[in-house]
């Protein structure tokens, strides 16, 4: 081999020696991270008695939104633990500016029980032009976080389905559901470990998730097993060129929502910061998972 | 360069031109009428809702704020909510507060005096009102587009409501719905939605929805079953509904606070307004009011009460003229008061009772004992921040987008090809849902922008079809076809994820489940095919 012809396609060789070396040993970083992930759901669930914290909109109570928010926190917290001892305030902040946008308080209690609370501490009434207020019963709470759970089995079935509709084989298809489980529970760990309480339409998100993170995986499989021509390696490659292009839209199109417009609506926050947490755990179980399922099922198979 | 479109691109054009008409920008300056109330002076002369007023007494009226500005200075008296958007006028008053201390009959005489005469222009016709009081008309800011933003953007409230240890079958729902949307009605609460909604447990709700500012009884007028009973003893005389009443007068000499004065302390106003019974409930209160004696302290009255339960709570003791005893008479006029800490206080409070007394007699008393089990105020402070800020975001993705795009394909073409494309589709969905009366909430829009963010992996998908090269020998028509595979799979996984929601959850989560479909199917039917030819036209040239 001479050494100034060094062309890309020699390049690719290593690459793809490479590959071929190591995408077994690969497989077992998305499994530790995905058993890592299941325990602590698991150890979450045994201190918590339940696999996610959930807002006044699923468990039941009120929640108290003051625009503007130019408010001590601190000692607004410390004063209405005394009568709320389940209270909880966050303090929504413009990153941009560092301007305070709203104060949300949320506890268990009924809005005639809060309102006046709050209003005595505050000093000001709350009139529906400085405030809103979001109240949900509780029996209604819990039955809808069983539905929203119901519908989340049954979304999860219904995209199997359809995968093993499309694709007809049994280990290719297994290998897209088992990373859509994947990018379930990898977002659900990292709200676990941050506590962020979730909402009616944070579940509604993690439905979406079903249905917008396995697009990659679609996609590899299709480029694997269906496209004719050209070296498997290199079909995978092209499929984790144009996957990793699409989920980086697709986070451009869901990141601003943090870091630049902050001041939106709790439940579009939540949806967005769902998907995101979802897109980039699919990134390891698109491309170190199912593409090592994928390898090994057509190195098998002898599809090249 | 001569450019053949296909069928497919000038189908998209087709659908861009009529999303453009269906969404339909207003420009059009002044303010819509809302709800006019009958018997009112301003329905007498002929307005009515959806007319738009651009100009009283010749001063132009742009917005809200202009309305409210030239009425206040016209009735300086009247109270008027100032600060909402579109606040209704259900809080101007009908008799304004320069006429507490006058009689009902002393009142009709003076205020012929304080007429004064309003000239409101609408965008066809002028009307001329003579009144002492501002017309009772409930307007707001014509809206700029046909695209209707869902409560936690134009702020407002939503209520869900069920039977108190009860659960409702459809039918019952249903009942529940006329009664309670001709309560709020009758009571002049515009811009009201009540519609009965399921659950995935087969329960079934009641969902009330208003817009804009809430009046603070909303709660009351909701959850109050509103049973009215007029008895004396213990024997009932009538009811609240159409059965035992037949007419409540609610406005002119018949109707009104007639007084207020001091007392412990503070201040009480009365009211009163003329009820007419029907035939049977007159026999009743002939056949009760001929056994009753004469009362031994006051003998120009009964010895008994006539007893106002609203409830079953007693909110009134009327006494009953001696001359009455035995009578079949129809009319019957109600009364009670309103407490405040001072004047303006209690005769708001005794306007508010006086109002949701006769909403009752007029609708009559609900099937059941409600509880509400969610409810939901957002203040339209609130939400117009949301949207401005909604509106920045989804310029940023479509800039983060083009970005991203331009610097992985290199091509202005392509990037214009999928930014197009990406708005094409957000117009379209936002059509369609217009087109339905979709409110867009939050969530509905976070499944448009979701939905477009498929969209824009598709085209990555095409582009990348199209544009393999080297060892690939399929023709460009076969690269297609591949990826329309893998398009078609990701639409039906999408579809058959966000299914549930359309039950889950009383549909609070439908909205997003909706526009996500809507917009991935768009994508997959009209936008994706007409992108795929855009990219053979790019390639071939």
């Amino acid at each position: 081999m001479e050494a100034n012809q060094e062309t890309s396609h020699e390049h690719h060789h290593s690459k793809s020696d490479w590959y071929d070396k190591w995408y077994k040993p690969l497989l077992v970083i998305p499994v530790i991270i995905m058993i890592l992930c299941l325990a602590y759901i698991g150890f979450f669930y045994s201190e918590h008695h339940t696999i996610m914290l959930r807002d006044s909109s699923l468990t039941g109570g009120t929640t108290i939104t003051i625009t503007g928010g130019n408010i001590d926190t601190v000692s607004l917290g410390s004063q209405l633990k005394a009568q709320f001892p389940d209270v909880i305030i966050r303090k929504l902040t413009d990153i941009r500016t560092g301007k305070p946008v709203s104060v949300m308080i949320e506890s268990s209690a009924t809005p005639e029980q809060l309102k006046p609370a709050l209003e005595k501490v505050l000093g000001f009434s709350l009139t529906d032009q400085n405030s809103s207020t979001e109240f949900t019963g509780s029996s209604l709470s819990q039955s809808f976080y069983a539905q929203l759970m119901i519908a989340l089995v049954i979304s999860f079935i219904l995209m199997s389905f359809v995968v093993f509709i499309s694709f007809r084989t049994f280990v290719p298809s297994m290998a897209i559901i088992f990373a859509a489980f994947g990018d379930i529970v990898i977002p659900l760990a990292i709200i676990d470990f941050f506590g962020v309480r979730i909402s009616a339409a944070g579940i509604a998100a993690f439905l979406m998730l079903i249905g917008y993170s396995v697009d990659t995986d679609v996609l590899l499989t299709t480029r694997a097993l269906k496209r004719k021509g050209g070296t498997l390696n290199s079909r995978i490659y092209g499929a984790f060129k144009t996957g990793t292009l699409m989920t980086t839209t697709a986070l451009v199109a869901v990141l601003p929502s943090f870091f630049i417009v902050t001041a939106l609506p709790d439940s579009f926050r939540q949806i967005f910061f769902i998907l995101a947490l979802g897109l980039f755990a699919d990134i390891f179980n698109t491309w170190l998972t199912n593409a090592s399922i994928i390898k090994w099922y057509c190195t098998r198979r002898r599809i090249e | 360069m001569k450019l053949k479109l296909s069928w497919k691109i000038w189908m998209l054009i087709v659908f861009l031109i009529l999303s453009a008409i269906i969404i339909a920008p207003s420009f059009q300056k002044g303010v819509t009428i809302k709800s006019v109330e009958k018997n009112s002076t301003a329905y007498d002369e002929g307005l009515r809702t959806n007319m738009i007023i651009t100009a009283i007494n010749g001063e132009k009226i742009n917005n809200f704020q202009d309305y409210t500005n030239i009425i206040n200075s016209i009735f300086p008296n009247a109270t008027t909510d100032t600060a909402t958007a579109s606040v209704s006028s259900q809080n101007l008053s009908k008799l304004n507060n320069s006429n507490i201390n006058k009689t009902l009959q002393n009142n009709t005489s003076s205020s012929n005096k304080n007429k004064i005469k309003l000239t409101i222009t609408t965008k066809d016709s002028d009307y001329i009102l003579f009144d002492d009081i501002p017309p009772s008309i409930t307007v707001g800011d014509i809206p700029s587009s046909r695209i209707k933003t869902g409560l936690d953007l134009s702020g407002g409230a939503r209520a869900l409501v069920k039977a108190e240890n009860k659960s409702l079958n459809a039918n019952e729902v249903g009942d529940l719905v006329a009664i309670t949307s001709n309560r709020l009605n009758e009571f002049g609460i515009a811009d009201v939605t009540v519609k009965p909604v399921s659950d995935l447990s087969g329960n079934n709700f009641m969902q009330i929805e208003v817009a804009g500012a809430t009046p603070a009884d909303l709660n009351d007028l909701i959850s109050q079953q509103g049973k009215f009973e007029a008895k004396i003893g213990n024997e009932t005389v009538f009811v609240g509904g159409k059965q035992d009443i037949t007419y409540v007068a609610r406005t002119g000499d018949q109707s009104g606070i007639y007084s207020c004065s001091a007392y412990q302390g503070g201040e009480v106003c009365n009211f009163r307004f003329a009820i007419s019974l029907s035939a049977e409930a007159a026999q009743r209160h002939s056949e009760i009011t001929g056994k009753l004696g004469v009362n031994a302290t006051n003998p120009q009255y009964l010895d008994k009460q006539l007893d106002l339960y609203l409830d079953d709570k007693l909110v009134e003791s009327l006494y009953i003229g001696k001359d009455l005893k035995g009578s079949t008479t129809t009319q019957i006029e109600i009364s009670g008061s309103g407490t405040g800490k001072d004047q303006k206080e209690a005769y708001t409070e005794a306007q508010n009772s006086m109002k949701k007394l006769q909403t009752v007699l007029i609708t009559g008393s609900l099937p059941y004992k409600l509880e509400i089990v969610k409810i939901d105020s957002i203040s339209p402070v609130l939400g117009k921040e949301f949207t401005t800020n909604i509106i920045y975001l989804g310029i940023i993705v479509f800039i983060g987008v083009a970005i991203v795009i331009l610097i992985r394909y290199r091509k202005i073409k392509i990037t214009l090809g999928v930014i197009l494309t990406m708005f094409s589709e957000a117009i379209i969905t936002l059509a369609v849902a217009s087109l339905i009366h979709w409110n867009l909430d939050a969530p509905s829009i976070a499944g448009i922008i979701a939905g477009i963010g498929t969209g824009v992996d598709d085209q990555i998908v095409i582009i990348d079809e199209a544009l393999s090269s080297g060892s690939d020998t399929r023709s460009l028509k076969e690269k297609i076809k591949s990826a329309f595979f893998i398009i078609f799979t990701a639409f039906f996984l999408t579809i058959a994820a966000m299914i549930p929601l359309f039950w889950a959850g009383a549909g609070m989560l439908k909205g997003f489940a909706l526009t996500t479909i809507i917009g991935v199917s768009i994508g997959v039917l009209v936008t994706r095919p007409a992108f795929s030819d855009l990219v053979k036209l790019i390639i071939k040239e």
